[in-house]
């Protein structure tokens, strides 16, 4: 690498949509700060620069590395620790290396019900002879190899020590920016922090909050919520209260409800449990006391309570995944 | 003249002289409760559950007798009697004698070793002789005070006790002893006396083993009863399949000379079917009744469950007689259905037996020189239903006539109200303030835990290695000191803990003994004595969820100690000091509305020396007592009006406020801000407590012609003409239930009866040869009222009973009313033509109810009436604190029941107007707005109302209003944000105990 | 520990109104039960918070035992219910997880049903000793 006297920037994605470099991409004009502030070293989905020229790296030699996806293969388990081990700074970037994300859901399966439904019953499969992936296979010219393809989705910091987090799927490029020129006048915060507020998303929201007891849940399909008024008041499941905010509420603002891609507020042990707590304390509160009250019923209306309450955040609950069969 | 003695003796410590006692001591005057029994509790500690709600009475009940156990300004004395009271209102001189316990109530731990001991067994009042006990005993396992007692009369004297009691407590040669009590008042509350069936040779009781009473039956019901909670028959021990319930088992009843009702059985009798079919979905009940008497709150909904939902069946007959057959020990019951004669056979036979007076009334009425009336239940007036015939001594509970428990509470707190107005200016002079060192400072240190774990006798000892987990425990981390004591409860050891705390410098303490129930206030007492702040204290449970219950697995039990003082220490770590807020408080009341119930709360409130606004939408004051012109009984309502308006308008304290209605209310207990609406005019008022008394309204019939005929009236009508000479019909009929337990309005407006009764009387009384016809689905006459039902029938008056499928039928024929009554005896349509057709009319929530419920931000029944915190034991309080409920705004009632309520209401707010500052629990929700978003969750979910949101930089933000916070942590749990913590119990102390529970890690990974 | 002998952890959450009151009366009147239950007093069952059961499965609980006062007898008026909507859907969320939901178990227990609290307890342990270790419960 030469010597420039700017700073080092590294980006790579591991499980995840690529969404999170388009975000990179977002910060539109900024984007030439960025690159006036600093050399981009490593980036795959750009720049044709290979693994082993990042190994030949010295360690510590990126000043900031914006990993985002999650961890799900051999391959991406050993960028995280070879980019740890040349970054000063490693933030993971975007839900998916923070909380797992999308990619984590997987979590309710493992990998050979993942590959029996990608390479096998999925409708768009044709796959006569039934081929899934292999580690490694003998082709005459010799062997060819494969990473591995884990049982389980991993977040980046059950993989490697993690500097800081940036949530969001992906994060908005405030966000982005904000982070960029904290690391420029190097005030970030003290490591392990989250870059974004600590309120939820409900304290960014402009809709009107008057009462929260509610009777029924709606799927976003079944009504067309007033666009003034809170959307769990409504009936209809929004994350928000559960979730990190500084995404400005954006969803919200499309009339559309929080999914919850912020991640948990800082003093929750995880989103999943805080937004199930929150909305089965609320749900069906009026008639508690009648005689037709029936707590199962209430609870019958979330279908997939799992990919509601964890659908960004599963990996990094308390249990992480579906239990291993034995 | 003397100084008044700011003190009371309160005679009876069952639920009613408890709720007295506490409203007393908690409005600032000293409380001597005496029982005769060994523990307070009286009854109520004996039933299972309780109707309307099913709610489980021990578990309701317990608190309460906790409270009054521990309270610094009740003195019980139990195991005495009165011996003579001198002296005047405001200067009683009281002696009592209280018989030997033969145990030293100082020493005794109540540990129960003797008990387990004692060779001797007997009879057990507590299950009503289903079961045994043992000679040294307490009267249930939750007893207050829980110190044992020797019955002398079951003992040996073989000494076993006094062995194996490690405390020394037991003193076989105890002496009765005087005690003289220098008190300013006096309340009554004896209770009642279980009617005993024998008397009613006819139902075979004593002689057939499974005839019962209803509350054996209710001993039988309860898990903590003789069969645990199973329902079988006392003969052979089998299930039951069908049970018959005989109402009025000594009520009702003039051939033994008991002609009143006795108000609850019915009820109750309800209750006991619905419980056990609970227990036995495919139990059959049948209830025999004469009238079903459910016209207290929420009772016709009861009911009509039992018979929809759980298929009790009623039988309206009186049974004659009851007979055995041999082989079964089943039981033959005799009874009319239909006019004919039937016979049933039953596995079990329930006898719902009435109240008599107590045991010793005649006695405790010679000694207290009051009077009793012709039953010898104490005697009293419409107007003055707390006073008995000498000023200064009170009546609350059945002692007054039967009653039901939130009856009973009610007048409680009324005669505690009556109480505390005659010495009112002796507030405060006798009771005591602790005076504690300051508190040090523990922040910043590193825990320093102290922990002591005690052997409780052999009760612990005996199962568990006590100093292995001593040992293990000094390897905790942040344990600083730990040892074992004999009995870390008795007072020695208090001592030496307060010693160890010093010397060890030990800033948190934990004691692995048995139950925080009990036993943590004294405990934080001890800490605090030591300069520690009362929440730097954790108990471990390893007596009575521990060695108790695995008494023959020592080394599983010694491992779980472990395990549960690990676990407890892990928390205790993290605890943190809190404070208790104080919250001032303006002593001054609002009173919503201005009739009879509302001037009373004013009234009583002026009494004790608290200023009270009167505010009444009318004109004038008086509300619906203005229309009524005569009463059962000797008393005249005007004049009593005139002289209640009198009183009020001319009381210094009240300020009154007509044509006024409630525009705004602000704040929160102690401070509210009210804004009224007098004819436009905003005024603003100042006060601590709300007493809502807005009262309720008549229906307006549409039904029987009324308003189309002149000749149909409403029982007011014609009390009115009955009052203004313009009477003089030959026929009258009367229909009851106009409005009322029907689709619209399914309840019972309980006053119309008795409103019947007394109309017909006085038609009887002015036109004796006028023919009187009532026409009724339940006839209830409950208590003495019952007197004035029998008395209109033997002058004639008839009685004929429809029901929903007979229902009257009235036409206008040739200028006559023409009435078609099912007659149920002879079974034919019977035409009467009244010259006078009186409808009793429903008595209706007032419509203003929903407003003001909104405004005071407290719920209303399904029926639109004002719902309380708890029907059972609080039933003029509301949920939310500081503000109280009487009258007819809480549900129809009488003229004696209002006022009762109405000084109810009083004295619950005398508890917070006679304090300068309320105290508030530490242990409660507290708000890191750093956290909070504002998403409202908290405040949706509190049954409290104590999270309102306010705004903090143009954002809302959840604000617990201490003094209206619980902790029951319910808004933590539901806070999405984690803003919420419930303090002493947060996530962090929780989580770190589950975790240590189950892990020797302290830490997590 | 072998598997044979296998004693399952429960973790018992208890209202302290109505169903630690239970607790003490199967003492108090010295009902027998099997030595797997590790009790956290919390004032009221709706004080427990989803987290809290997770966190005991995640240490190594085989069975998580929430109780609380019966339906209307909540003593801080309806915490009750609160926590039986929040179990409904946890037990549900469990499954999903792969975790029996009959680890977890709701129950209303009052301050009189001593006996209740006992037989819950035995029964419980029985159901948990078929269902065997927790798969989570890898320490043992």
């Amino acid at each position: 690498m030469e010597k420039t006297g700017k700073l080092k920037f590294a980006f790579y994605w591991a499980a995840s949509c690529g969404g999170c470099e388009i975000t990179v991409l977002d910060v539109n004009e900024k984007i030439l700060d960025v690159l006036a502030l600093a050399d981009i070293v490593f980036w795959p989905v750009a720049i044709d620069i290979k693994y082993k020229a990042v190994k030949a790296f010295p360690d510590k030699s990126i000043d900031v590395c914006f990993f985002n996806g999650a961890i799900r293969t051999e391959e991406q388990e050993h960028m995280a620790k070879l980019l740890r081990k040349k970054s000063k700074v490693l933030i993971a970037f975007g839900s998916c290396a923070y909380q797992g994300g999308i990619p984590g859901l997987a979590n309710v399966a493992d990998k050979k019900e993942v590959f029996e439904r990608a390479y096998l019953q999925s409708p768009s499969t044709h796959n006569p002879n039934c081929v899934t992936p292999k580690t490694s296979f003998k082709v005459p010219e010799g062997e060819l190899k494969l990473p591995e393809f884990f049982d389980t989705v991993k977040t980046l910091d059950q993989t490697v020590a993690v500097d800081y987090y940036l949530p969001g799927c992906p994060p908005v490029s405030d966000q982005v920016a904000k982070a960029v020129e904290a690391i420029a006048k190097n005030e970030l915060p003290p490591k392990g922090s989250v870059l974004a507020p600590e309120k939820s998303v409900c304290d960014e929201c402009p809709r009107k909050k008057e009462d929260k007891k509610i009777s029924k849940i709606y799927r976003v399909y079944e009504i067309t919520p007033d666009p003034e008024k809170c959307l769990l008041e409504q009936g209809i499941i929004c994350i928000g209260p559960a979730t990190r905010g500084g995404c400005g509420a954006k969803c919200i603002n499309a009339n559309m409800p929080c999914t919850g891609c912020g991640g948990p507020c800082p003093n929750e042990m995880e989103q999943g449990a805080a937004m199930m707590s929150a909305l089965l304390s609320i749900l069906g509160v009026s008639g508690e006391k009648e005689l037709e009250y029936d707590a199962e019923k209430l609870a019958d209306q979330i279908r997939d309570p799992l990919g509601t309450f964890y659908k960004y955040s599963l990996p990094a609950s308390l249990l992480r995944r579906r239990i291993m069969k034995k | 003249m003397k100084d008044k003695v700011g003190a009371v003796l309160v005679v009876g410590g069952g639920i009613a002289g408890i709720q007295a006692s506490l409203d007393l001591a908690n409005s600032g005057f000293r409380v001597y409760l005496l029982d005769e029994s060994p523990s307070i509790g009286g009854t109520m500690t004996q039933l299972d559950k309780t109707f309307p709600t099913n709610d489980c009475a021990m578990c309701i009940l317990a608190p309460k007798l906790v409270m009054a156990g521990r309270h610094p300004n009740i003195e019980l004395i139990m195991g005495a009697e009165i011996k003579s009271v001198e002296g005047e209102e405001g200067h009683f001189q009281v002696a009592l004698v209280r018989k030997p316990r033969y145990i030293d109530e100082e020493k005794c731990t109540g540990c129960g070793v003797c008990a387990r001991k004692c060779p001797i067994e007997g009879i057990d009042e507590f299950n009503e002789g289903l079961g045994e006990r043992t000679a040294i005993y307490v009267k249930y396992p939750q007893a207050v005070p829980l110190v044992y007692a020797i019955d002398r009369d079951k003992c040996i004297g073989c000494g076993t006790c006094q062995e194996v009691c490690k405390a020394g407590a037991v003193k076989y040669d105890e002496k009765e002893k005087r005690i003289a009590l220098h008190v300013g008042s006096i309340i009554l509350s004896p209770g009642f006396e279980e009617f005993d069936p024998k008397l009613k040779g006819e139902y075979g009781y004593g002689r057939y083993s499974n005839v019962v009473s209803s509350i054996e039956f209710e001993r039988i019901l309860s898990a903590s009863g003789p069969y645990g909670g199973i329902v079988l028959r006392p003969s052979d021990g089998k299930v039951p399949r069908k049970i018959a319930f005989i109402q009025c088992v000594g009520s009702r009843d003039a051939k033994i000379g008991n002609n009143y009702c006795s108000s609850a059985c019915c009820m109750y009798a309800i209750k006991e079917a619905i419980i056990a079919k609970e227990h036995n979905p495919d139990l059959q009940c049948t209830i025999f009744f004469m009238d079903v008497r459910a016209y207290g709150k929420e009772f016709d909904a009861y009911y009509n469950r039992a018979e929809e939902e759980y298929g009790v069946k009623f039988v309206r007959s009186r049974v004659p007689q009851i007979g055995e057959v041999l082989e079964s020990q089943n039981l033959l019951v005799k009874y009319v259905e239909d006019e004919n004669p039937a016979t049933e056979e039953f596995n079990l036979v329930v006898l719902s037996v009435g109240m008599r007076p107590p045991k010793h009334a005649e006695e405790l009425a010679k000694t207290l020189d009051i009077k009793l009336n012709k039953y010898n239940f104490c005697s009293s007036e419409t107007f003055s239903p707390l006073e008995t015939s000498r000023p200064g001594i009170y009546v609350c509970g059945a002692f007054s006539s039967p009653k039901d428990i939130p009856e009973s509470v009610a007048q409680a707190s009324g005669a505690a109200a009556k109480a505390a107005s005659s010495i009112s200016s002796a507030r405060e002079m006798l009771t005591t303030v602790k005076e504690y060192p300051p508190e040090r400072d523990v922040s910043g240190e590193e825990p320093r835990i102290g922990v002591f774990v005690c052997h409780c006798g052999i009760n612990i000892g005996g199962v568990v290695n006590v100093p292995e987990v001593v040992e293990y425990v000094k390897t905790l981390p942040n344990v600083a000191y730990a040892e074992h004591n004999l009995y870390t409860c008795s007072e020695d050891t208090q001592k030496r803990i307060h010693e160890i705390i010093k010397e060890h410098n030990l800033n948190r303490v934990v004691v692995a003994s048995c139950t925080p129930r009990t036993h943590e206030p004294l405990f934080r007492e001890t800490v605090r004595e030591a300069g520690l702040n009362i929440y730097l204290f954790e108990m471990a449970n390893i007596r009575d969820q521990c060695s108790w219950v695995h008494m023959h697995e020592h080394e599983e039990a010694t491992e779980k100690a472990k395990d549960l003082v690990r676990s407890i220490v892990a928390k205790t770590r993290l605890l943190k000091p809190l404070k208790k807020p104080m919250i001032d408080v303006t002593p001054i009341g609002l009173v919503i509305g201005g009739g009879l119930s509302g001037m009373t709360a004013a009234l009583e409130l002026a009494k004790q020396d608290f200023e009270a606004h009167l505010v009444e939408k009318e004109k004038e004051l008086g509300g619906h007592l203005r229309h009524i012109h005569y009463l059962l009984g000797s008393e005249d309502p005007q004049e009593r009006l005139g002289s209640i308006i009198k009183e009020v308008t001319e009381n210094e304290k009240i300020h009154v406020h007509l044509n006024s209605e409630l525009s705004d209310v602000e704040g929160y207990v102690g401070n509210f801000k009210t804004t009224l609406n007098n004819d436009g005019e905003k005024k603003e008022i100042k006060h601590g407590v709300v007493i809502v008394a807005t009262g309720a309204m008549e229906y307006n019939p549409n039904e029987y012609l009324y308003g189309v005929d002149e000749r149909v009236v409403t029982q007011r009508e014609l009390e009115e003409r009955l009052t203004n000479g313009g009477f003089n019909a030959k026929t009258v009929v009367m229909i009851q239930c106009v409005g009322s337990r029907n689709g619209e309005h399914p309840y019972c407006s309980r006053i119309c009866c008795s409103q019947a009764v007394k109309n017909a009387l006085k038609i009887k009384e002015l036109s004796p040869e006028t023919d009187v016809y009532v026409l009724y689905k339940d006839m209830r006459t409950y208590g003495f009222l019952e007197d004035y039902y029998r008395e209109a029938a033997s002058k004639g008056v008839l009685f004929i009973n429809y029901d929903d499928e007979n229902r009257p039928r009235l036409v206008q024929e040739n200028g006559k009313l023409k009435l078609t009554v099912w007659e149920p005896v002879i079974k034919t349509w019977t035409p009467i033509e009244p010259d006078l057709l009186a409808l009793s009319v429903a008595t209706l929530p007032n419509p203003d109810n929903e407003h003001i419920a909104k405004m005071l931000k407290v719920p209303l029944s399904k029926d639109k009436f004002f719902l309380e915190a708890h029907m059972k034991l609080r039933p003029v309080d509301f949920a939310t604190e500081g503000i109280f409920l009487c009258g007819l705004a809480h549900w129809p009632k009488s003229i004696e029941e209002s006022i009762s309520q109405a000084c109810a209401a009083a004295a619950r707010a005398a508890t917070i107007l006679s304090k300068e500052a309320l105290e508030v629990e530490g242990a409660i929700a507290n708000v890191n707005e750093d956290f909070c978003s504002g998403c409202k969750i908290c405040e949706s979910v509190c049954a409290y109302n104590a999270i309102e949101m306010k705004e903090v930089d143009g954002k809302p933000r959840a604000h617990v209003l201490e003094a209206l916070c619980k902790g029951c942590g319910v808004c933590g749990s539901s806070c999405p944000t984690g803003a919420i913590s419930m303090l002493n119990f947060t996530d962090d102390q929780i989580l770190a105990q589950v975790r240590a529970a189950l892990k020797e890690e302290t830490k997590y990974d | 520990m072998t598997k044979s002998e296998f004693e399952p952890k429960i973790v018992g959450f208890l209202c302290n109104w109505c169903s630690y009151a239970g607790a003490d009366l199967a003492g108090v009147s010295r009902i027998q039960y099997p030595p797997t239950l590790r009790i956290v007093r919390v004032m009221c069952s709706g004080r427990v918070d989803p987290v809290f059961i997770l966190e005991a499965f995640r240490s190594g609980a085989d069975g998580v035992l929430v109780a609380g006062c019966h339906p209307g007898d909540c003593h801080y008026l309806s915490g009750n219910y609160k926590l039986q909507r929040r179990v409904s859907m946890l037990k549900k969320v469990l499954e999903q997880f792969g975790l029996e939901p009959e680890r977890l178990r709701l129950e209303w227990v009052s301050a009189s049903e001593g006996d209740r609290f006992a037989t819950v307890i035995k029964d419980m342990t029985e159901k948990v000793k078929k269902l065997g270790p927790s798969p989570l419960n890898n320490g043992g």
